[in-house]
């Protein structure tokens, strides 16, 4: 009896292991959680695209020997409801060693916790809270936060010969720690702040606080917010006849700034992650084959998450088929010069914070111009 | 004197007068019907869209742009007691002209009307910033010694000034005036000795509207920012102006109206301009505390 239970576990054992030589391939999985539907629907579908078009790429190139990568993708409404009940599943997939997602800093944090918890590594391509990174050491993002780009444009504008700076800056969150980067970083360069202008979202008139800030003569004035009021202030400061240059965050980056402040953006510097119309061979790529197979132009979300997903599967390739959940934390923590379109990605170690290469941009005639 | 003052109390001036040019439609609907128009804001949303149309449609010069937004706050204006203020004044009777649940009533339809408008016109040409073709932006700077003054300014300044005299002309010379004012100050009594209180209220919401929708398309041209949700916000202060002003003294809420301007505009020497909607609120609280009728209102008893 006995005998006969070993010969047939033995037997069964012998017939596994055939069929899993014969199964060519190893099959290792991701999970992104996404909106798919519901208000942020429009952006998950863009990721979605980005996902696929990284994963056939990646999975054609061969540089992962010996198994493929899947992403299953799941839906999280936007809602961190959702996200944390993706989670749990996603944790009890064993076969799924990372994750990536969400969108939003709120839904992202939120399942982050479920993550940290149990040691699954978790990339978002566009979660900028600052502490999203500190919900646990599983936590990856792929999107600057102010804490780079605030120095990034003190370098450059120190690099023009301006010092002398007054910050205008909305008054939340991001705006808060946009302002106060940017002025450390310029003080630390041995630059000088005037004054720095907190507004109230939803504010539209802007000549008092331009009155004032340009009362202290600053030799040019930087602004932390986003496009709708950047495009007001441009305007009024314009009217004002006030001819002080502008530099501001990446968010002041959309066509339709241009649109709504006209001749008054001309001049405007700017630093920027992604630009379309970028010369470089791999935004070339990126951008021609996106609009090959899905008929519109890939919008700066998309590109976010082509390079989320790109630096996930370059972290996979490295630790190999046999990746594990911890090993590919380390991974991606070790993630250096990841050659993206949204510029060079590297991870800090410790706080897994991104240091990200980012480009200059200056307003000219009515354009976006990459300055070199 | 440093000319930044100066500057200040100018850019002050500008963003009152913008308030006043508010509050004027605002006060004349109080001062017949004694209820809150809270869809006033909306009045001048849909002047501003009225002529943000014309502009993008026919190219017309600003002189049309803003008759049409005049016509366009008008015709809504008629269409608004049509719909959230008629149907509550179907008992004519002295209790129910003297209920309070009447009143309480149309200040909740206008809302409610107030909430459809703006979920329309965001239906329709979506929550962002319109587009506005930059001649027709009233920004044009206007040096003027030190100072930087602009376009729009003059405009906004002027045409206050015209209505706001085309009004005071209206309210004390014509026979609409007349019976605005009789309505205004006894509705019983001016019932009583013949008049037409429906036809008298129909003509002050499109006079009143029509204000509101030239302001709209004003200010909408100086900011160059015309969105759906445009009206909140400066209505909010212009009923502030209204009540310092006395809730149905025009000239008081025109007068308020700068005075909030010009008070936030110093205010951001001396807090961030984060604070800056305090200056309203507190001047409304003390207004309460200290003036219940308004500085420039305790003139007539109520109804």
């Amino acid at each position: 009896m006995n005998m006969k239970k070993v010969l047939v576990a033995a037997v069964t054992l012998a017939a596994m292991l055939m069929a899993s030589v014969a199964q060519a391939d190893k099959v290792i999985k991701l999970g992104y959680t996404l909106p798919l539907t519901g208000s942020h629907a429009q952006y998950g579908e863009l990721f979605r695209n980005s996902a696929k078009m990284q994963l056939e790429e990646f999975n054609k190139s061969g540089k992962l020997k010996g198994a493929t990568v899947e992403i299953q993708f799941e839906d999280s409404k936007s809602d961190p409801k959702e996200a944390i009940n993706i989670a749990r599943k996603f944790v009890d997939d064993e076969q799924i060693v990372g994750v990536l997602g969400d969108f939003t800093s709120t839904v992202s944090m939120a399942c982050g916790r479920v993550y940290a918890m149990e040691g699954m590594p978790q990339l978002s391509q566009t979660a900028s809270h600052p502490d999203f990174t500190k919900v646990g050491k599983y936590q990856f993002r792929n999107i600057t936060t102010q804490a780079f780009e605030g120095p990034f444009v003190a370098k450059w504008a120190k690099s023009l010969d301006f010092s002398k700076f007054a910050i205008i800056a909305i008054q939340n969150d991001w705006g808060i720690s946009a302002a106060e980067n940017f002025a450390e970083a310029i003080k630390g360069l041995g630059g000088e702040v005037t004054g720095i202008e907190y507004f109230n979202p939803g504010n539209r008139d802007f000549r008092s606080i331009l009155t004032k800030v340009v009362r202290e003569k600053p030799q040019a004035i930087y602004l932390c917010m986003m496009y709708e009021e950047g495009a007001m202030v441009l305007q009024q400061r314009h009217q004002l006849g006030i001819d002080v240059p502008v530099f501001g965050t990446s968010s002041l980056y959309s066509p339709k700034l241009l649109e709504l402040a006209g001749d008054a953006a001309n001049g405007m510097y700017l630093s920027t992650t992604f630009m379309p119309d970028s010369p470089e061979e791999h935004v070339v790529h990126f951008v021609t084959e996106y609009e090959k197979r899905y008929n519109s132009a890939p919008s700066m979300f998309a590109a976010q998450a082509y390079d989320a997903v790109g630096i996930m599967l370059d972290a996979v390739a490295k630790v190999g088929p046999e990746v594990t959940r911890d090993s590919l934390r380390d991974a991606l923590a070790a993630t250096k010069d990841y050659p993206g379109v949204t510029g060079s990605t590297t991870f800090d170690p410790e706080t897994r914070e991104p240091v990200k290469g980012l480009a200059r941009m200056q307003v000219v005639n009515g354009a976006y111009k990459l300055v070199k | 004197m440093d000319t930044y003052y100066l500057m200040q109390v100018i850019n002050g001036l500008s963003v009152g007068m913008i308030y006043a040019l508010i509050a004027i439609g605002f006060t004349l609907i109080f001062g017949v019907l004694n209820v809150v128009n809270f869809a006033h804001g909306e009045m001048y949303t849909l002047g501003a869209f009225a002529g943000l149309v014309c502009i993008n449609a026919f190219g017309s010069p600003l002189a049309i742009v803003i008759l049409v937004a005049l016509a366009g706050g008008a015709i809504a204006g008629i269409g608004l007691e049509r719909i959230a203020f008629k149907p509550f004044r179907r008992f004519q009777d002295e209790a129910s002209l003297k209920s309070r649940a009447m009143r309480e009533a149309t200040l909740l339809s206008s809302l409610a009307v107030s909430i459809i408008i703006k979920e329309l016109i965001q239906h329709f040409f979506g929550a962002e910033m319109q587009t506005i073709p930059g001649q027709y932006l009233l920004n044009n700077p206007i040096p003027v010694g030190p100072l930087s003054l602009s376009s729009g300014q003059f405009l906004i300044l002027g045409s206050s000034i015209l209505m706001l005299g085309g009004l005071q002309y209206v309210l004390y010379h014509t026979r609409t005036g007349l019976s605005i004012r009789a309505i205004s100050n006894n509705p019983l009594g001016a019932k009583y000795v013949g008049l037409s209180v429906d036809k008298t209220i129909i003509a002050t919401f499109a006079v009143g509207s029509m204000l509101g929708g030239a302001a709209g398309i004003m200010v909408g041209l100086y900011y160059g920012a015309i969105f759906p949700s445009m009206g909140f916000a400066p209505s909010i202060k212009a009923f502030v102006a209204m009540v310092m002003g006395g809730l149905s003294s025009i000239p008081g809420a025109v007068i308020c109206a700068l005075i909030l301007g010009v008070c936030e505009a110093l205010a951001t020497n001396y807090l961030t301009q984060g604070w800056s909607d305090m200056v309203a609120y507190s001047f409304l609280i003390i207004t309460l505390i200290f003036f219940p009728q308004g500085i420039f209102g305790a003139r007539r008893e109520r109804v």
